[in-house]
């Protein structure tokens, strides 16, 4: 190993310091021994939810989001560069939003597990969809002819090749949709499915017992990371899709007569279903609530404050991501890579659970910083302590694409580089920055929705009239007030669309688009590593 | 690009990063100091308007922080005496008695406890009623007759068995409801007649206004919710098919709960926020409130709503709060094992 340097040390305090709210939540157990056996009742109730949630909303994104990426890569019909960037749509629907009109139009069955993986398959599955997508697309023509030439049919030879070549990148895609069902508040809580965020939820803020909400959320962490292991065991050392990345693209199948129609209605009905019902309802209420005058009149202070936050948290949470990537590269310390990758698991916990672990300290620190030099509540009573929420919760999205973009920059090129005289900041300058600006883009677009998307974190740790959109679609709902909470709701909807919109621009060039595809692919695998 | 212009680019960045942050920091940080600074709990729509008048009367600047009462009691908790809130505002009778634990100071004032009944504030005077919410039975006009069930117990009569609507057990009115019970008639016979409930198969919604709509629909035919809930369905439709039963009149009477009020222990402003608690109490005042949401107000002289005025009179059974609060747990953990979800 070599010897540590300053990049390497700053990487490290850096990733301890995202990193230590959620080590320090087993904490819990210490201070009060014998919170979680009062409520042991709610345990077997919440791993009963979460288990049924995770079977169904697993295999329901894996079979549609499958099922969809073999449609759009293996066949051709008309309308197909449509069907292919809508089915990413959902992507920009907030669960708790497509709740909410499902709520609204009373749809029979709602409230209950099984709606909730039906909500969640819906909302989610682009997730599968777009790994999947982008592994079929990496896929070469030769080793698919290579099968049919010995003697299988082309479906048998996309079945017992071309899926199990995209393995990895199915369980991956899978895998983080399930982290996000896992790490959701608003649907469930809106649904009433027990799940262990609905048990924090109700002992922490029902029961005023925050010891023993620290402690579901420990055993909420180590469900979550047994989820990943299996994940990775099942997956083994498997990464031989890259390999099989070469050669020419498989060329698809035209469809026609009534196979094309159905290519065509089906996930145009699907996006029908969960992006454009919704938006369209939302906008008849959005235009109902302004004229009967139901405007929260703080409506527009939470328009700024979201913008504001996102924003903010779009540049400051991929510029940490740069720091631990760049000094994980530079410095080659196991540690520091470790370190790195712990600090990026807040993206597997529910944001209740992020701010239960972010306010206790910050409210201690303050607290001991006030006596000594009078700064009154500096981080928990001004957005500070909300951005360190955001970052300690998103930092593995702005993480996975700046790693990514980063790890196709070959060594060799550092190496080149400092032989020809160039320091390690002309390496970054003049190497590294031109070739990672779309993978920083992506961060920053990432963060930017999720952070216009957040709820429990923002809720619990905002400052003073720190009012977000999503406070207002949670507050007004809650009431079921539905109309008051359209317009918010449409507004996160609407901005949620930018980076599909922009990734579907990137798409415009043929390379580009397969750039993007292998990015997220690569990213969706680095994920993995990381969340271990 | 060149070293240097990286090196300019980078600083500059940077020094428009940091500008940004503290513009945000600031921006967003409505700072409290020389405001009143209230934490409501109550959805504030269309309820700005008695804390404008007070504010133009008293030449006061308010801020109105809303959310989850105990999210802003767990917020009251971290802030601890650099708290910027003067006063708290609970819709529930529970989350009072957590505050007064955790840091409400004693206001005296001869007009509050003048003008609300001693069973409607703290023996301390910490907190003091702002509105009161009946939680009582909900009948279909169509297909349940006015005697059919009279007590929160006849809920549980086989008869109502596929015909009884709930809220979620996550509503803080139903926690409440049953702290209550279980402080009153123990947990045993509590836990009797939840079971029975249970036993009717409810179906449950995530609103009061769900449920009342859903006896309106005639998916089920009775239920439990606050009254104000269907005074609001009956605003928009004087026609809606559901009435409204005052629970227990033989017996303790009508479970109500509290929305109440308290001057934060932290609170640099302590007489302005008991001013605030006087003025909001007042019968003008009052009549604000209960014209906005069809709540019963606390204070003697103030006449409810049309709409809750048709109501009738009902002999209330007021929240043991102290009691009650103590039994949160106890609640949650039942409502839990007899799976009221």
């Amino acid at each position: 190993m070599r010897r540590a340097d300053g990049w390497t040390w700053l990487t490290i305090c850096c990733a301890l310091l995202v990193a230590a709210p959620l080590v320090g939540l087993p904490l819990s157990f210490v201070a009060a021994p014998g919170g979680l056996a009062e409520f042991s009742g709610f345990v077997p109730d919440a791993l009963g939810a979460t288990a049924i949630l995770l079977v169904g909303v697993g295999s329901g994104t894996l079979v549609l989001g499958t099922g969809l990426a073999l449609l759009v890569s293996f066949c051709d019909f008309p309308g197909r560069g449509w069907v292919e960037w809508a089915l990413v749509l959902p992507l920009a629907m907030p669960g708790y939003v497509f709740t909410l009109f499902a709520l609204g139009r009373d749809v029979p069955g709602i409230r209950s597990a099984l709606g909730a993986v039906c909500i969640f398959t819906l909302v989610l599955y682009p997730y599968v969809y777009l790994l999947a997508r982008a592994a079929f697309l990496a896929q070469s023509r030769t080793l698919l002819e290579a099968a049919r030439g010995l003697g299988l049919s082309r479906r048998a030879a996309i079945v017992r090749v071309g899926l199990p070549l995209a393995r990895p990148a199915i369980l991956g895609g899978v895998a983080l949709a399930l982290m996000e069902a896992l790490a959701d508040f608003g649907t469930v809580n809106l649904l009433g499915v027990r799940t262990f965020t609905d048990a924090i939820y109700r002992v922490w803020f029902n029961a005023f017992d925050r010891d023993a909400a620290m402690q579901l959320a420990t055993l909420l962490v180590s469900v979550t990371l047994t989820l990943l292991l299996l994940e990775r065991l099942a997956r083994g050392r498997a990464r031989y899709h890259q390999h099989a990345a070469t050669g020419d693209v498989v060329p698809p199948v035209r469809l026609s007569g009534l196979s094309a129609v159905g290519a065509l209605v089906v996930p145009i009905a699907l996006v029908g279903v969960v992006v454009v019902a919704p938006l369209a309802q939302l906008a008849a209420w959005s235009v109902e609530s302004i004229r009967e005058g139901l405007l929260s009149p703080e409506f527009a202070s939470a328009a700024r404050n979201s913008v504001l936050l996102a924003a903010m948290s779009a540049v400051l949470v991929p510029m940490v991501a740069v720091l631990l990537a760049y000094g994980v590269r530079a410095g080659g310390s196991r540690f520091a890579a470790g370190a790195a990758r712990t600090a990026t698991i807040g993206y597997g916990l529910p944001g209740s659970v992020v701010a239960v672990a972010v306010i206790v300290p910050l409210g201690w620190l303050d607290h001991r910083m006030n006596a000594a030099v009078g700064t009154g509540l500096l981080l928990t009573g001004t957005v500070i302590g909300l951005f360190y929420a955001y970052l300690v919760r998103f930092l593995a999205l702005a993480w996975g694409a700046v790693e990514t973009g980063l790890m196709r920059i070959p060594r060799q090129l550092d190496d080149a580089a400092r032989g020809l005289g160039a320091d390690r900041l002309d390496v970054l300058a003049r190497v590294h920055l031109p070739l990672m600006r779309t993978g920083l883009a992506t961060a920053a677009l990432l963060v930017f929705v999720e952070v216009m998307k957040e709820l429990p974190a923002t809720l619990l740790l905002r400052p003073l009239g720190g009012d977000t959109l999503a406070i207002a679609v949670w507050q007004a709902t809650s009431e079921s007030l539905f109309e008051t909470a359209a317009l918010p709701a449409f507004l996160i909807v609407l901005v949620g669309l930018l980076p599909v919109a922009a990734m579907i621009r990137l798409s415009g060039r043929r390379g580009a688009e397969l750039e993007a595809a292998q990015t997220a692919g690569a990213w969706a695998e680095e994920y993995e590593v990381t969340a271990i | 690009m060149s070293r240097r212009k990286l090196i300019v680019s980078v600083f500059a960045g940077a020094a428009l990063f940091v500008a940004a942050f503290v513009g945000v920091v600031i921006a967003t940080s409505g700072s409290g100091s020389d405001k009143l600074v209230i934490y409501s709990a109550r959805s504030h729509y269309g309820e700005e308007q008695p804390f404008r008048d007070f504010a133009k009367r008293t030449g006061q600047d308010l801020l109105l922080r809303g959310g989850d009462a105990s999210e802003l009691f767990e917020r009251l908790e971290t802030e601890g005496d650099q708290t910027p809130a003067d006063l708290l505002i609970t819709v529930d009778a529970a989350n009072l008695w957590h505050a007064k634990d955790a840091g409400l100071q004693p206001v005296h004032s001869m007009v509050l406890d003048r003008d609300i009944p001693p069973d409607l504030r703290d023996p301390d005077d910490e907190w003091f009623g702002l509105t009161i919410r009946a939680r009582t039975i909900m009948r279909s006009t169509e297909r349940v007759g006015p005697n059919e069930v009279t007590t929160y117990e006849g809920l549980g009569d086989p008869r109502w068995k596929g015909r009884l609507c709930l809220r979620s057990g996550t509503s803080e009115y139903n926690v409440s409801f049953v702290a209550d019970r279980i402080a009153k008639d123990g947990r045993v016979a509590t836990e009797r007649m939840l079971r029975r409930w249970k036993a009717n198969d409810p179906k449950i919604y995530g609103s009061d206004t769900d449920v009342l709509e859903a006896i309106a629909d005639g998916d089920c035919d009775v239920g439990l919710t606050n009254h104000y809930y269907l005074a609001r369905e009956l605003e928009e439709d004087p026609h809606f098919p559901v009435a409204l039963v005052w629970a227990d009149q033989k017996g303790r009477g009508t479970h109500v709960n509290l929305s109440g009020l308290g001057v934060v222990k932290g609170s640099d402003r302590a007489a302005d926020a008991a001013a605030l608690i006087e003025f909001l109490t007042t019968p003008a005042q009052q009549r604000v409130f209960a014209e906005n949401n069809h709540e019963y107000p606390v204070g003697k002289g103030a006449r409810p709503s049309t709409i809750a005025a048709r109501f009738g009179h009902f002999k209330r059974d007021p929240i043991d709060v102290e009691r009650a609060g103590a039994h949160l747990a106890d609640a949650l953990k039942l409502m839990q094992e007899v799976g009221w979800d």
